[in-house]
């Protein structure tokens, strides 16, 4: 090999690959982890939570740890959990499985933590499930795919479940005689199994799913996506997947000029939505919690006080509105807080009584938790909303 | 057809900006035989910058000048504060110097910035629409600035006095300095140009596919590959590896599965290390100084 060759080869082949490592596993860890001392029934409750603060669920993390902070400080101030300080340890999964197993397992092993929530992103979730049964350690997930409690003993969450969410959209196009429908999806685990859900819904109100696509969440172009989603000739469009990639694929989607109604997920239910997907955003139709959209609630409605005086904590802490993830987590910290105060620490006893949650009032709806649902909320505590003037306003049916 | 000629015009935009960053590798590693690893993350630096001075009320052309000059001055502080420090410096230590600033940078940037991705206001314009095919006005502003500031370097290099003396000093350091060409300066006017460029990049993408504190290695990588396809020399062989790779991407996507996307560059680049390792245009077996 000549010399020329040789001095561009070794170099080459070095950035690529010390580049190709660390775009995978750049970054710190956030927040939490000073050194736990072991737990016992008398020193501080420890709550653990594996959030994706960094990386492709940053939109979601980052709301969810100022809320957890938010909430842990204003607990300690009033006295912590009967007399107990309550000590919180949030860990940064980098928004990937490997983060999030790993995180979960330090947090059992060395932190010895009394409860985990999290995380924010339905894969990371996933990842953490056979780890938290293993361990029997209780845990609230604030992420969305069913399947993160399907048939789980000590696994809870509280983000509405994917099927609810696509029984409101379809419910709300077969009222609009739309008979033809194209998908473009996460193709992370929140995406999985959202057209085989779709194909199921929509046989009982007459809408065929005539293609899917999918996109990674990290993802900047989506122009061959919703080419092919023009091909398909539908109806109307679903796109199913968090912000920014959500709000991404929404501007391409309506650049290419399809023309033809978008429906949402929940998971564009904040304000950073309107920020990646800009003037495009105008009348796409989401279904979400009520937080968004509680100057527009009616004065009786159960949950506007709940969610009125989390706003202005939010808003007076942290200086921006509050989106659904911030939500989410408020309702699994106050849920598991509840559970705590009542069983104590021991394990089995505090599943027992998340278990037992029954009309809890909460940010993203009214949840009532059986052994069977260990989601505990039902399609009431959805409303669609509709994107208008860079902001979610209630939708009327 | 229609999806053909879409596909198309995504990947050029795209492509866009691999070959601005590619510009800016060849910038540098001309003159300095440095690769500059954190060339990516000066077009996140740019892009962050340009959005906070917009939301501090400063109109998009002064906000987005503001921070080309910020971000140029970054990249000569980082030769003048890391590379030039280092005597005998080899393009393998270059690397992991870079590697360093690149994650410092990152941190910087997260710290500052936060987690979350942001998005710039797009640029002034209508987007058009041509036989089905639509094009964002933003789109035009990248191929745009490819031609004038990617072109621009391109002559500096090649045709101007100083550009040439810039290579000379790398090529022939000792009897550059004896006609009167000093390393030194010659090494600073290749970073800043490099800092520019990737500047430049950061803001005109900003508005299609936003700016993140951690955005820039992949970036970076991209235009690599496509610097790589030039033999890490050629501006023009550069430039048109990187707007291929971006098509062939674009299609990729859509017609074989979106997430086989980001393996084609990687795929590309493993091709031209075994087959042609000295880059497209260059003969093989021809000596380079």
């Amino acid at each position: 090999m000549h010399r020329a060759q040789r001095r561009l080869l070794v170099p080459a082949a070095v950035a690529a690959s010390i580049a190709l490592a660390f775009t995978g596993c750049s970054s710190s860890n956030f927040g939490g982890g000073d050194g736990g001392d072991g737990a016992s029934e008398e020193g501080p409750i420890k709550i653990g939570a594996v959030l994706d603060i960094t990386g492709v669920g940053a939109n979601l993390g980052v709301p969810e740890q100022n809320t957890l902070n938010m909430l842990s400080e204003q607990l300690n101030e009033d006295g912590g959990i009967n007399g107990r300080e309550v000590e919180l340890i949030i860990k940064d999964n980098q928004s990937t499985e490997d983060g999030a197993a790993k995180a979960t397992t330090e947090l059992i092993e060395n932190e010895q933590v009394d409860l985990i929530i999290g995380a924010s992103r339905t894969g990371p979730s996933l990842a953490m499930r056979p780890l938290v049964e293993a361990a029997q350690l209780p845990t609230i997930s604030v992420a969305a795919n069913a399947a993160i409690v399907d048939g789980s003993e000590w696994v809870f969450k509280t983000a509405q479940n994917d099927v609810v969410v696509l029984e409101r959209i379809l419910d709300d196009a077969e009222s609009k005689g739309y008979t033809k429908v194209a998908l473009a999806r996460d193709a992370t685990g929140f995406g999985e199994g959202i057209a085989e859900i779709i194909t199921e819904l929509g046989a009982e109100r007459g809408i065929t799913l005539t293609a899917t696509e999918s996109f990674e969440p990290n993802a900047t172009d989506f122009t061959a996506q919703m080419t092919n989603l023009r091909a398909a000739d539908a109806d109307f469009v679903i796109i199913w997947g968090i912000t920014p990639s959500a709000g991404l694929a929404q501007a391409a989607y309506v650049q290419i000029g399809v023309g033809k109604p978008v429906y949402q997920s929940h998971g564009v239910a904040n304000n950073a939505f309107f920020e990646a997907a800009g003037d495009a955003a105008e009348g796409v139709i989401a279904p979400m919690g009520r937080l968004l959209v509680a100057d527009q609630l009616d004065a009786d409605d159960p949950q506007k006080e709940v969610i009125d005086q989390f706003i202005a904590d939010y808003t007076e802490a942290f200086d921006s509105a509050p989106s659904s993830f911030a939500g989410h987590a408020y309702d699994a910290w106050k849920i598991g807080v509840a559970a705590i105060e009542e069983a104590g620490t021991d394990p089995e006893d505090l599943r027992d009584a998340i278990e037992a949650t029954s009309d809890f009032v909460g940010i993203s709806g009214i949840f009532t938790v059986t052994p069977e649902n260990h989601s505990g909320l039902t399609a009431d505590a959805l409303i669609l909303a509709i994107a208008e003037g860079g902001r979610w306003n209630l939708y009327e049916e | 057809m229609t999806d053909f000629l879409q596909l198309t015009a995504a990947g050029l935009s795209q492509g866009s900006v691999y070959a601005l960053l590619a510009v800016g590798l060849i910038a540098t590693y001309t003159v300095r035989h440095v690769v500059n690893i954190a060339q990516g993350d000066y077009a996140m630096l740019a892009g962050l910058g340009s959005i906070s001075l917009v939301s501090a009320g400063l109109p998009l052309p002064v906000a987005i000048l503001i921070a080309l000059i910020s971000v140029t001055l970054a990249s000569v502080l980082i030769e003048r504060l890391v590379i030039a420090r280092v005597k005998n410096l080899t393009t393998l230590v270059s690397i992991i110097l870079t590697l360093g600033v690149s994650t410092l940078l990152q941190s910087i940037m997260l710290l500052v910035w936060g987690a979350e991705a942001r998005r710039l206001p797009a640029f002034p314009g209508e987007d058009l629409l041509i036989g089905g095919v639509s094009i964002r006005s933003q789109e035009l502003w990248m191929l745009g600035a490819l031609v004038v500031v990617g072109g621009g370097v391109l002559l500096f290099y090649e045709k101007t006095r100083w550009g040439k003396a810039l290579r000379a000093s790398a090529e022939q350091p000792v009897a550059a300095r004896i006609v009167g060409i000093s390393p030194a300066v010659a090494s600073v006017i290749a970073f800043a140009i490099a800092g520019f460029v990737g500047a430049v990049a950061g803001v005109v993408s900003s508005p299609i596919y936003l700016s993140i504190w951690s955005g820039g290695l992949l970036l970076g990588l991209k235009g690599f590959v496509a610097a790589v396809l030039g033999g890490l020399v050629s501006f023009r062989a550069a430039i048109v590896g990187a707007l291929l790779l971006g098509v062939l991407e674009s299609y990729v996507a859509g017609y074989v599965a979106s997430g086989w996307k980001d393996a084609v560059a990687f795929f590309i680049l493993i091709i031209v290390l075994i087959i042609r390792p000295a880059g497209l245009v260059l003969r093989p077996n021809a000596v380079r100084v």
